[in-house]
């Protein structure tokens, strides 16, 4: 096409600048034009036709990649089940970033696309979702049709709420995920087990501890930690933005920070890039804790070979903070229905315990344990975490919620220009 | 005999035509694709896109672009990343192709090693230096056995640092076998004969040097630098992977901008593609006037 | 004929040079650093190989804590797509590959073997490809691109993968055909070969290491492409490339190590099978020079 429609130009004699303005008139600057996103299109539709209109399709779903353990359970297990009772094949999309996917269906909108999107199921949360749902690319509304959306507790906060955006039907709870430490034992004795106890710690221990710059997601929840603690307890914080208090409690956690700086890894001169490399430091011994916003990690990088066997799970027990994290379908998803039916799958007892087990992920399911059958609420029970992975109960105790959006998004900006430079 | 004339001045013409039509194809490719994806991201960095209501062009894309605190430090840090890689890549490449031509036996092992290290992909190159060069990597493990060192810390910082150390080795152990491999085919191509008559007529090895191998060297050695130039300036893997946090080097900067969220600032990564575009662009008539002037003489 | 003979003249030449240098014994220090040499080009590929196999490798230990095939079971698990990354590199790198020759090979002849006008500009152009970084080029490409709907999919990604790719081969091809004499085409046609005939039997055999050269290069350059990969395939076309970039950010040294083995191979199957095409005076690397 490109090639045809020079030659026409060439054809038609233009000179060169003429030819190449209308050449990118036609080609770049095509009208778009961009439809809402059509809602409840399966609301009325029963199981059975959805089940139905899926069969044989294939669902495309997008996620970071970086894990075998997490590919091995939704190629393997998930992709495997999908195939048997639905005859519907799973395409996992491994990225790098959930961004990535919500780029590309932000693309596809500007060119027009509403129907013929190339991702069906993305996996998501916090600031990706909050831009999927303001710019109309999720699909909602049909929630009510999903057989195993009774086994999902809307009424929990902390399910109805993604960072603070009411999810209002336009995505599905996957995991729920809380923030959590770890250090070796055989380095460390006894870790510091409160935010004002490791910021102690930190200057005793000089040159043992760091966190990833923000925007990274994890060096951005222990800033918030920080800012927490700061704040003296979340309480105040869980309200619309509001700069006057954001104020007050950011200059409090830079000093904090600065304070804390001398003593980092490298003198706080620079910070690691990403958690990847908070990671392998404290793996070889380069710092002495790191941390990770799915707790259940630490097994399995114990089990992988990434950690040393004597790396163990701690919190701080003035509260480390959790998130639950969806899958969601984004508007132009050609394959709604197949999306939905694995959707559904993967909100089932028994995918949710499979992927609670420590050797298989060990991440925490996001369905109501109260809602299942007996059969998966005794397994649920006998379940045995990995030994060195924080206990439930543990973490439940200490659970913080998420700020909204707006606050993490001035928190991280706060740090690059008052604690980066 | 007109006639004949005639079919002359039309084969002629015909044979004016036919390095054009060999070029067809080619050219075919290269102008949209090539000039064609500049143009347009020209248009775009200039907010100029009438068919969607922008038809006055402007400039809000650059002059964000200098109001952003990253992107001065990322432009300098860009260029001495390019600068720095090139230079010391030239330099050793010189040395080992002058070395190369001493010995007597294992050219050929370091031919292969050269033309095997030019089939590596920069990015498995970036994960072997990772390995070696890093705090906890293999030579800083040697340096705790041999007792230079009593923890990772005290082994220098060569990756993910400011300096951006980890990067140009990179970039050095990629390049050096690319210019070295250019010099080597631009010596074969008669310089030895010309030594061999310098050192005929009495001149002393450091004479033949001077006067005969460096400046028989020296276009080749230019052209590929600005190649190695070009490509260290706007490369992404490797400062994506080895950089340090902050500031990004401009590739990184541009990636990062286009696949934000925020739909604004994709004029500015364009705007930062044409800034890199317009550097390469610089090296290249540099290049053309290197390689002329390597024609005049 | 006689550019033939005056080439292995040239070499005959070449080689009595070395001969009275090789006379006299190497100097140590030239040694050392042919050594060293040595070392460098290949010490970054040893941890690489050594990971693959490797599980639990802390600081500071010399020698992985545990020998393990974990990554490669991971890798060749179906779970794991990376016989799906390399079919779709393959899919990318051969036709790319084979268009670059099918547009190359005519386009280096006209750079070589004629004199016109604008002839500066076009090698000017044809060169610009291989110096303006590939996201310089498609930023702007990509708009475009989405509106001929060849985004997130293998076409598209094969468009891209052109721009750098293609000037390699021409380059390669211009300066191959500068050392090829049209006058043998010119005889053959006067003994009575046809164009189909002159072209198999005189000019391909001529020109052909440099094709091989030409394409080798020609495949490297798509094999290894990342970011043209990524933003035009938009994370659906998942190459080589992109799985390793996903593993080396995940800090999985064991499977990017054994990723990075499998990255490495067909260039160095490609390099071996080649070699004589290589070796000698025929110059991959010369054509840059040339123009």
């Amino acid at each position: 096409m490109l090639n045809v429609q020079l030659c026409q130009l060439r054809l038609n004699k233009l000179n060169p600048l003429q030819a190449l303005i209308l050449f990118f008139s036609i080609t770049l600057l095509t009208p778009t034009t961009v439809t809402a996103a059509s809602e409840n299109e399966f609301a009325d539709d029963s199981w059975d036709e959805i089940v139905a209109a899926a069969k044989g399709g294939e669902v495309n779903w997008f996620m970071w990649g970086g894990s075998d353990d997490i590919n091995r359970y939704v190629s393997d297990f998930v992709g495997g089940l999908l195939k048997k009772r639905y005859d519907i094949t799973l395409n996992r999309v491994g990225i790098n970033d959930t961004v990535e996917a919500v780029n590309l269906v932000l693309g596809e909108k500007e060119a027009g696309n509403t129907d013929s999107g190339s991702v069906d199921l993305i996996w998501i949360n916090g600031e990706n979702f909050r831009s999927m749902k303001q710019g109309d690319m999720a699909f909602c509304g049909y929630l009510d049709a999903m057989p195993n959306n009774a086994l999902i507790d809307w009424e929990n906060d902390s399910i109805a709420n993604d960072f603070g955006v009411p999810v209002d039907g336009c995505e599905v709870p996957w995991s729920k995920a809380q923030f959590a430490f770890a250090y070796d034992e055989k380095r460390t004795d006894t870790p510091p087990t409160t935010i004002a106890a490791l910021i102690d710690w930190v200057t005793k221990n000089p040159g043992r501890f760091t966190y990833p710059a923000p925007p990274d997601f994890s060096g951005s929840v222990f800033v918030r930690h920080v800012f927490y603690h700061a704040a003296g307890g979340v309480k105040n914080l869980l309200v619309d933005f509001d700069q006057a208090l954001f104020d007050e409690v950011a200059a409090k956690t830079w000093q904090i920070l600065n304070d804390m700086k001398p003593a980092l890894w490298r003198a706080g001169r620079t910070y690691p890039q990403s958690i990847t490399q908070l990671d392998q430091m404290f793996a070889n011994s380069e710092v002495d804790i790191t941390f990770s916003y799915d707790p259940s990690s630490v097994g399995l990088k114990i089990e992988n070979g990434s950690y040393p066997a004597t790396t163990k799970g701690f919190v701080m027990t003035d509260g480390t903070i959790g998130n639950t994290s969806y899958t969601l379908i984004p508007f132009n998803s050609p394959n709604k229905a197949a999306a939905i039916v694995l959707q559904n799958l993967l909100t089932s007892d028994e995918a949710q315990y499979q992927k609670a087990l420590p050797e298989v992920w060990g991440t925490m399911p996001a369905i109501d344990l109260s809602r299942i059958s007996d059969e998966y609420k005794d397994k649920f029970n006998t379940l045995e975490r990995h030994p060195s992975v924080v206990s439930e109960a543990e973490l439940a105790e200490v659970a913080l919620p998420e700020l909204q959006s707006s606050w993490i998004t001035a928190i991280e900006e706060g740090w690059k220009e008052n604690v980066a430079r | 005999m007109p006639r004949l004339g005639r079919l002359r001045a039309r084969k002629i013409r015909f044979q004016r035509l036919t390095p054009w039509l060999l070029l067809l194809p080619a050219l075919i490719v290269i102008v949209p694709l090539f000039a064609g994806g500049l143009a347009a991201g020209l248009l775009r960095s200039f907010n100029y896109m009438p068919v969607i209501g922008l038809d006055s062009p402007n400039l809000a894309a650059y002059s964000a672009l200098l109001r952003d605190d990253e992107f001065l430090p990322s432009l300098l840090l860009t260029t001495y990343i390019a600068l720095t890689s090139t230079v010391i890549a030239s330099l050793l490449a010189l040395g080992a192709v002058l070395m190369i031509r001493r010995l007597n036996a294992g050219r050929s092992l370091i031919n292969f090693l050269l033309q095997l290290n030019l089939t590596i992909p920069h990015l498995v190159g970036a994960v072997g230096i990772v390995y070696l060069f890093s705090q906890s990597g293999s030579f800083a493990r040697l340096a705790l056995h041999a007792g230079f060192i009593n923890e990772p810390q005290q082994f220098p910082a060569l990756i993910y640092d400011p300096a951006a150390i980890g990067i140009i080795l990179v970039y050095v152990w990629k390049e050096l076998p690319f210019i070295a491999l250019i010099l080597l085919a631009s010596l074969q191509q008669g310089g030895e004969e010309f030594e061999a008559v310098a050192r005929t007529l009495g001149a002393s090895r450091w004479q033949v040097l001077r006067f005969v191998t460096l400046p028989n060297l020296l276009p080749a050695l230019l052209a590929s630098s600005m190649i190695v130039l070009a490509f260290t300036f706007g490369a992404y893997e490797i400062p994506a992977l080895l950089g340090a946090y902050y500031p990004a080097p401009l590739p990184v900067l541009a990636y990062r901008k286009f696949t934000d969220v925020d739909l604004a600032s994709r004029p500015e990564a364009i705007a930062i593609s044409m800034i890199i575009a317009v550097l390469s662009l610089i090296f290249v008539l540099l290049y053309a006037h290197i390689t002329r002037r390597q024609i005049e003489n | 004929m006689h550019t033939l003979r005056e080439g292995r003249l040239k070499t005959d030449m070449t080689t009595s040079v070395h001969r009275t240098q090789s006379s006299r014994q190497t100097p140590a220090p030239v040694l050392l650093a042919f050594a060293l040499m040595i070392i460098w080009l290949v010490l970054p590929l040893v941890p690489i190989v050594v990971w693959s196999f490797a599980k639990r490798w802390f600081f500071p230990d010399l020698v992985p804590g545990e020998w393990s095939l974990q990554a490669w079971q991971y890798l060749f698990s179906p779970v794991s797509g990376l016989g799906k990354a390399i079919s779709a590199s393959l899919a990318i790198a051969i036709p790319v590959t084979l268009l670059s020759c099918c547009i190359g090979i005519p386009a280096g002849r006209a750079l070589a073997c004629y004199n016109f006008r604008g002839k500066r500009a076009v090698q000017l152009l044809v060169l610009a490809p291989v110096l303006v970084p590939g996201i310089a080029v498609i930023t702007g490409l990509h708009g475009i691109m989405l509106n001929l709907e060849l985004n997130n999919q293998l076409a598209g990604v094969i468009v891209a993968h052109l721009i750098p790719a293609l000037p390699y081969m021409i380059l390669v091809m211009a300066s191959t055909f500068a050392r090829f004499d049209t006058e043998f085409e010119a005889q053959a046609r006067t003994l009575g070969a046809n164009t189909f005939q002159v072209f198999t039997r005189v000019t391909l055999p001529a020109i052909l290491p440099g094709i091989v050269i030409g394409a080798l290069f020609t495949f490297l350059v798509s094999w290894s492409q990342y970011i043209l990969t990524l933003i035009v395939g938009g994370g659906r076309v998942v190459t080589l490339p992109l799985l390793l970039f996903n593993f080396v950010s995940a800090g999985r040294n064991d499977v990017a190590g054994a990723l990075g083995v499998i990255f490495i191979l067909p260039g160095l199957i490609i390099l071996i099978a080649v070699a004589r095409f290589i070796s000698g005076r025929s110059g991959i690397a010369e054509l840059p020079s040339r123009l």
